[in-house]
């Protein structure tokens, strides 16, 4: 069985041993890349930088969040705004495997600027197993390029290191609730955020469309798990389609776009099963999306598939 | 107890290893084609992929070879049941009503597999193809509604195999099953 204790007493020596010289973690503020930078911070302490990159597919009030968070975690970090950057390179994208390789390749570029200024050597990642084994390679076939995998340039100037590598999430929030980190428990954030959660081009406007659904989505399936109503799953968001449908608002015909709203229960991310959502909260989400989002979203659907036959996000 | 996993590119092969570490099996994710001389272990677990075993017996590596020459159980997952099928002189085929996710599946023969496991499980699978005729000496153990052979075992020799995963969380008793597994690796190294 999974012990964290060991676990963590080993890592933190494995680290030492790896990086002699600096390093700066990429850190999004998720549980997996937290605990990565608390046990590196233990490993090799002020020779640790933790770097937040706000791609600008950030959830609502993210980066002031993540801030707050690894202030007082103790972690020494640095917030960079690369929302420009990463926007220009996803102009006119529209395959999700394509997005997902330019999302992880600008990331690495940003990282090596940012290693290069601190003068490190090493890069440190919270890359866990489902993220190798969904990136595929050899005879394993490539279900989605994880963008901290499958994106990498063959080139990189800074050594690799990841100490989570063969955990799962359970395994992950286990050594979380022994670090004391904060958000042990909460959901699963995809590294190339709310770029895959519109389907098509992720422009700046779909962008404020889904931050804003996802919102509600959060703030509503939340608060009714604190209710009691209903457990709290283990993923949920929304996403937005590029299917558009006639609606009828305000006596005047709608033709606007439908948001998928996404809950799967799991316990490691390899397979799911999706929520039930009792039907009022269910309304609730809708009647708010459609009454927050006017005329840019009319219609609101639930996404009843499993992992397999579909993934947990939809991109 | 040494349980090997053979990994045949499967999505869940990681999840193989991790079952049986959890139970405390001494293991490791072995590449298939790894020479059957240098396997030391007291049994395989033949993993799951992406081939279509029903089409193409290619990228399966050197298990055929282990399937004919080991004396130790082996237990095929899926890919890895299939190709045991069609090596063995059975056959396999594209599945009519292919299964992804959630599935019943119905125990007909009590082979030691299945000790302490219900009659019916609710387990996970992801299959595009599926065995259409057990290979001689072997026989099929249980069934779902769109899948006939869900599992098969071999009259004479310990080889065994299962179209859907036991290794995942979301297939009820699938620790069980792997727990039987070991138990069958430890009364065979011990005869």
């Amino acid at each position: 069985m999974f012990e964290p204790r060991p676990f963590i007493a080993e890592e933190i020596e494995r680290l030492k041993a790896a990086i002699p010289g600096k390093a700066i973690i990429a850190c999004s503020g998720g549980v997996d890349s937290t605990v990565a930078a608390v046990l590196t911070s233990r490993a090799i302490g002020e020779r640790l930088l933790a770097v937040f990159i706000d791609t600008g597919y950030m959830r609502k009030g993210e980066p002031a969040l993540v801030d707050g968070m690894l202030r007082r975690l103790g972690v020494q970090h640095r917030m960079v705004d690369a929302s420009t950057e990463f926007s220009e390179g996803l102009r006119g994208v529209v395959d999700p495997e394509v997005k997902r390789k330019i999302i992880g390749e600008r990331f690495i570029r940003v990282f090596e600027r940012e290693a290069r200024d601190f003068g490190a050597t090493h890069l440190v990642q919270g890359t866990i197993a489902p993220d190798w084994i969904e990136s595929g390679g050899g005879i394993r076939d490539t279900i989605k390029s994880h963008h901290n995998v499958g994106g990498l340039p063959a080139e990189m100037e800074v050594t690799l290191v990841e100490p989570l590598r063969d955990l799962y999430k359970d395994e992950v929030r286990k050594v979380a609730r022994e670090l004391g980190v904060e958000v042990a428990d909460r959901q699963p954030f995809p590294g190339p955020g709310l770029a895959i959660r519109i389907l098509g081009e992720a422009t700046p406007e779909a962008t404020a469309i889904v931050r804003e659904a996802c919102a509600i989505v959060e703030e509503e399936l939340e608060r009714a798990a604190a209710a009691g109503t209903m457990p709290l799953p283990w993923q949920y968001f929304a996403t937005l389609l590029p299917v558009r449908s006639v609606g009828v608002q305000g006596d005047i015909r709608a033709y606007g776009y439908t948001v998928a709203v996404r809950a799967v229960e799991s316990v490691d991310g390899m397979t799911a099963n999706y929520a039930k959502i009792p039907h009022d909260v269910l309304e609730r989400i809708s009647s708010r999306i459609t009454n927050t989002l006017k005329a840019k979203v009319n219609r609101v659907v639930y996404d009843v598939t499993d992992k397999p036959p579909g993934t947990i996000e939809w991109e | 107890m040494r349980i090997l996993v053979v990994d045949n590119g499967g999505q869940w092969t990681h999840r193989e290893w991790r079952v049986l570490r959890d139970l405390g099996v001494e293991t490791a994710i072995i590449p298939n084609t790894t020479p059957l001389a240098e396997i030391q272990a007291d049994g395989l677990v033949l993993s799951g992929g992406a081939p279509r075993v029903g089409l193409s017996g290619e990228k399966m590596g050197r298990i055929g070879e282990y399937l004919d020459q080991a004396t130790i159980p082996i237990l095929g997952i899926c890919a890895g049941h299939q190709f045991m099928a069609v090596h063995l002189g059975g056959a396999a085929g594209p599945s009519a009503i292919p299964e992804f996710g959630k599935t019943i599946i119905h125990i007909d023969d009590r082979n030691e597999l299945f000790r302490e496991v219900p009659d019916s499980i609710q387990a996970w699978e992801s299959h595009n193809d599926e065995v259409t005729r057990v290979p001689p000496g072997f026989r099929a153990l249980a069934h779902s509604e769109n899948c006939r052979v869900q599992a098969m075992a071999s009259d004479a020799k310990p080889l065994l195999g299962l179209q859907f995963h036991p290794e995942v969380e979301h297939t009820e008793c699938g620790e069980t099953i792997f727990e039987n597994f070991v138990r069958l690796c430890e009364r065979h190294g011990s005869h």
